[in-house]
């Protein structure tokens, strides 16, 4: 209930609502220290602009202060590009960004602006995003999976296992009631062969791969079809002149018989700038 | 949930009795290969309980494709699953435990 005998409180109360509900929504930092406008290419049509302190700045819009929601997958696919090609024009226009993830929202609190919010920010996290910029300067994030053929790699462990020919000769053999009993024996000696061969396999594709990239990350790995499985998935945060060498890796690996690759990039490094 | 078929009453019963009877089934068979991966079975012991746990297979396929319940087990055995899952991550995390009978109390209030 408004008390109308104290229109003073009443108004203060309305001005810091407002700068309650008022936020920045954040996509990147970038290496530069201008206040500049990059016009309206934000989600929804939003004005971007920055926010500067001293030769770093933030590239942001005016948003409420609570978070994109859509229930609508293509409303939030269309977001995610926004956000992504927003990254991408403020990287080719500032030369280094240290990129946010979608939905990153900065609010105001108790008496600062969602501004003042960011320029300490900035301040206190100085020395760490300088850091972080010099280490992804020049570089650019590349997406590798590598996945095999299940029936292929199985079919190959029969041939040269003589513990599972001679399981599998039993099995065509023997009675039904022994046959049925052996099944899971066989399951499970090819289970765990299949299990070292993917170790192996996964070690040494690793140990390829890291020597052409600066960084490398382990992602997890995701369910496909029963055709292929999902090996390995990683980030690579590569120095522009060793994309080729990657490239040239990779291409050797996926000419392995079962063996195929997903190279995909360049990206800004998403995945590099881990923020807090 | 377990989600019993409710519009048969009859159905969903049978679907339940099945599924538990699939679960010491598959008891069974992890004790029988346990014995005889331990080496106490002779050979025509592995073969007549081999043809036994095969018989139990084809018989329980055969009551769900005739009272067409095969669906109605499939998920009183997913719920069981879920149950069973849900008291293992709470016996993994007992935080969980105290925070469901706090909201617990906070409701009765």
């Amino acid at each position: 209930m408004l008390d109308n005998n104290k229109p003073e409180v009443v108004v203060a109360n309305e001005v810091k609502a407002e700068s309650k509900g008022e936020g920045r929504y954040l996509y990147c930092v970038a290496d530069n220290g201008e206040r500049a406008d990059l016009g309206k290419i934000g989600l929804d049509g939003k004005e971007v602009y920055t926010i500067p302190l001293a030769d770093l700045c933030a590239v942001v819009h005016n948003c409420p202060s609570e978070p994109y929601k859509s229930e609508d997958q293509e409303v939030v696919k269309r977001w995610v590009m926004t956000h992504e090609k927003v990254v991408e024009i403020a990287g080719e226009r500032f030369g280094t960004v240290l990129p946010l993830g979608f939905d990153t929202i900065i609010k105001g609190e108790e008496d600062i602006s969602p501004e003042e919010n960011i320029k300490n920010w900035l301040k206190q996290d100085y020395a760490n995003l300088k850091e972080k910029m010099n280490k992804v300067r020049d570089k650019a994030e590349y997406g590798v999976q590598i996945f095999w053929d299940p029936k292929f790699i199985t079919d190959e462990i029969t041939k040269t296992s003589e513990e599972i020919k001679s399981l599998n000769q039993d099995i065509i053999s023997k009675p039904k009631g022994m046959a049925y009993m052996l099944k899971p024996k066989l399951e499970n000696l090819l289970k765990k062969e299949m299990e070292k061969k993917a170790d192996l396999c996964s070690k040494d594709f690793y140990a390829r791969i890291k020597k052409c990239v600066f960084e490398i990350r382990v992602e997890k790995t995701k369910k496909t079809d029963e055709k292929r499985q999902m090996l390995m998935n990683l980030s690579c945060l590569v120095g522009k002149e060793k994309s080729k060498e990657l490239g040239e890796e990779l291409q050797k690996i996926s000419e392995q018989e079962g063996f195929f690759v997903r190279f995909t990039g360049p990206w800004p490094p998403y995945s590099f700038v881990a923020f807090g | 949930m377990i989600d019993i078929d409710e519009d048969n009453l009859k159905h969903g019963v049978l679907g339940l009795v099945i599924a538990l009877v699939e679960v010491i089934r598959d008891a069974l068979r992890i004790q029988a290969f346990k014995r005889m991966e331990g080496g106490s079975l002779k050979e025509d012991e592995v073969e007549r309980l081999g043809e036994a746990l095969m018989d139990l297979d084809m018989a329980i396929e055969q009551i769900k494709e005739e009272q067409g319940i095969t669906q109605s087990v499939q998920s009183v055995r997913d719920g069981l699953d879920n149950i069973v899952d849900d008291v293992l991550d709470k016996m993994v995390n007992p935080e969980r435990w105290r925070e469901e009978v706090g909201d617990k109390q906070m409701e009765r209030m």
